[in-house]
């Protein structure tokens, strides 16, 4: 699995924030899930915000990758969008088989993103989830692909039941990443202020003595 | 010293077999420490008058018998005066059953899913009242899934949802913005629904999914300042389980937000339970300085790592079964015998209390952290609830670690969800009450 608390001591080159966005029950955390652990499981509605990291090698580079989960509904929105800030990466999910979640994409998410999100060039992926159900199917790949084109966003399709794609949708996102040496320096800066903030804050307890 | 082991606690909340990944919980049935039912039953008279005192640190020791749970919680949650007889409540009891039936209908009258067995789990309506014809709510018109939308009947006998235009053609434009929220929140309802406790064989009843489908879109609609908010669905499934009357249910969840409500009502601008987080900033900040130093360095001063935990009220951290442990232990531990009447006539509860404060209430009959207000006349008691103080004690049993480990929010995020099935109800509660104690210290001297 890679990610352990103690491996954040800088053994890897480039830290990445990436965030989940969409609807409610488009698959978010499942994507996650099934992304982090290999385990496909019937989950409970994410509340506000949750995380998970995932360290991993692409193109000869150690990558953390900090990918933070957000709750669908949208009252949860402003609360969400003071996470926005620096992210690497946006994963904007939809259901193919519920077509709101994909106009919604448009209305809702993408406008709070360019609202709050502090990266300009932070990269976006569109990620349509739950292909398993195609009969059930209401977005049509083309439109799919329409949409990312004219948001200049990456796109694919996937289904984290099946696991078909989810990989892919991270790697492609993480390579686009790469390509971008703005996001690179910034993914750098990450590391060096947090391994300057370990500096202070390794003293800190010594000094207090609080440790037990 | 003879120690009884103790009955575990969830052979009563039976998990789905092939769910392998839920945590085990520590809850055990104990001889002499837990509530049982012949010590609820002998704390009555034969009127019906019941000395809660005694029961009330049994439960803050070792919870409730899972047969008796529903009772008991009507009573912490402050649906019945335990001062009364089992008459008077018999007819509360009635009355309220009518009130439910009635909201119940009036809502079956909107939207005729309700009460029919099946939920929807598309929107229904756009913004501006104009009903949706969702393929998705057409597609849940096939009876062997179980999530349907129903005939129209009365309306159109023969409309089985099959046809688009049936059903389309039976749904005017809706007005009235009050309704039209109120519809806007079905779906959500519905989602939130077939995904809350999954994990338990009670949950594979469809009966039972609709069942809390209809009371959280039944308090949607008698509660416009929260209509339905994500986080709900958590607090009021256990009712559910644990009452078998869908009313009484419904009565014990609205009791429930009575308490609650405020961290859901939301603004433009920010979600209510940002106020307790602010609270809990300020308790960290007496009680463990140096973390709230550390955490504010980090970038997390706002304390939305917790949000989580006071939304629902540590559901996520614990197992199914140890989350109503630590929720009856609460309950408790925070109990005020004017609960009742507080909520019944706020105006009265409230001249009451500004006439003798404290007098009238019978300390023996409170709880033992409303009792710690009491003696030290905390102001402020009623914003600063006991699960504020049981995550700052979360926190602070992590401090160390926090401390030495965490080197960016996400390590704080990290170690906390780390923490999950591996928490101790009954040491959170003690350790809440000593943070709380502490607290109260402090904030007197100051």
């Amino acid at each position: 699995m890679g990610s352990s608390t103690k491996g954040v001591n800088g053994n890897y080159d480039y830290s990445f924030k990436i965030l989940l966005i969409g609807d409610s029950g488009v698959g978010k955390s499942s994507i996650l899930l099934s992304f982090i652990s290999n385990s496909v499981q019937d989950l409970s509605p994410t509340i506000g915000v949750d995380f998970k990291i995932k360290q991993l090698a692409v193109g000869g580079k150690r990558l953390k990758l900090t990918i933070w989960d957000t709750a669908g509904q949208e009252r949860f929105g402003t609360l969400i969008s003071s996470y926005y800030r620096g992210a690497h990466g946006i994963i904007f999910v939809y259901d193919v088989t519920r077509r709101e979640t994909f106009t919604n994409l448009l209305e809702i998410w993408a406008k709070e993103v360019d609202l709050y999100s502090t990266n300009k060039d932070c990269i976006k992926i569109l990620v349509g989830n739950k292909v398993d159900k195609d009969k059930e199917r209401e977005v049509t790949r083309e439109e799919g692909m329409a949409f990312a084109q004219e948001h200049k966003c990456l796109f694919l399709e996937c289904s984290a039941k099946t696991r078909e794609n989810v990989q892919q949708c991270f790697k492609d996102l993480v390579l686009k990443i790469l390509a971008v040496p703005g996001l690179l320096e910034n993914g750098s800066i990450v590391v060096k202020r947090q391994i300057l903030k370990q500096k202070q804050v390794y003293n800190a307890p010594r000094v207090g003595g609080c440790c037990s | 010293m003879w120690r009884d082991p103790g009955v575990p606690g969830d052979s009563f909340y039976e998990v789905r077999p092939e769910c392998t990944d839920v945590p085990k919980s520590r809850f055990k049935i104990k001889a002499g420490k837990t509530l049982s039912v012949r010590k609820w039953q002998a704390a009555f008279t034969p009127e019906g008058y019941l000395d809660i005192s005694k029961t009330l640190s049994r439960i803050q020791h070792g919870g409730i018998h899972p047969q008796i749970r529903g009772e008991v919680w009507e009573f912490l949650l402050g649906c019945y005066d335990p001062d009364s007889t089992f008459e008077e409540r018999e007819q509360i009891r009635e009355r309220r059953r009518v009130q439910y039936a009635r909201w119940k209908e009036e809502c079956r009258q909107m939207f005729p899913v309700i009460g029919s067995g099946r939920f929807i789990t598309a929107p229904v309506i756009t913004e501006d009242g104009q009903p949706i014809q969702d393929p998705l709510v057409l597609l849940e018109a096939n009876p062997g899934k179980g999530v349907l939308i129903p005939p129209q009947d009365g309306v159109n006998g023969n409309a089985t949802g099959s046809s688009s235009t049936n059903t389309a053609n039976n749904l005017e434009p809706v007005k009235d913005k009050k309704i039209i929220q109120w519809m806007l929140t079905l779906h959500q309802i519905g989602l939130d629904v077939i995904r809350t406790d999954r994990t338990l064989v009670f949950y594979e009843n469809q009966e039972n999914l609709s069942k809390l489908w209809d009371i959280l879109a039944v308090y949607a609609w008698i509660d416009t300042d929260v209509g339905y908010c994500q986080g709900m669905s958590d607090l009021c499934s256990p009712m559910i389980i644990l009452l078998d009357n869908e009313a009484d249910s419904f009565w014990c969840f609205e009791r429930l937000m009575r308490r609650l409500r405020g961290n859901f009502r939301c603004t433009d601008s920010s979600v209510g339970v940002e106020a307790q987080l602010s609270n809990l900033a300020a308790i960290t900040q007496v009680v463990d300085p140096k973390l709230h130093q550390h955490l504010e360095t980090l970038g997390g001063g706002d304390y939305l790592f917790a949000f989580r935990m006071l939304m629902v009220l540590f559901r996520r951290e614990f197992s199914f079964c140890d989350s109503l442990y630590l929720w009856e232990m609460m309950w408790a531990l925070e109990y005020d015998p004017d609960l009742f009447s507080m909520y019944e006539e706020p105006d009265a509860a409230n001249e009451k209390a500004e006439g003798s404060k404290g007098k009238a209430k019978s300390i023996r009959k409170c709880g033992k952290f409303e009792r710690e207000n009491m003696r030290n006349a905390a102001k402020n008691s009623e914003d600063l609830p006991i699960s504020v103080f049981l995550v700052a004690s979360v926190l602070k049993d992590k401090s160390s670690k926090l401390m030495q480990e965490a080197r960016g929010l996400d390590d704080v995020v990290k170690i906390l969800n780390d923490m999950t099935g591996n928490l101790d109800a009954k040491k959170a509660c003690t350790g809440a009450m000593k943070l709380h104690k502490k607290y109260l210290k402090k904030a007197k001297k100051a």
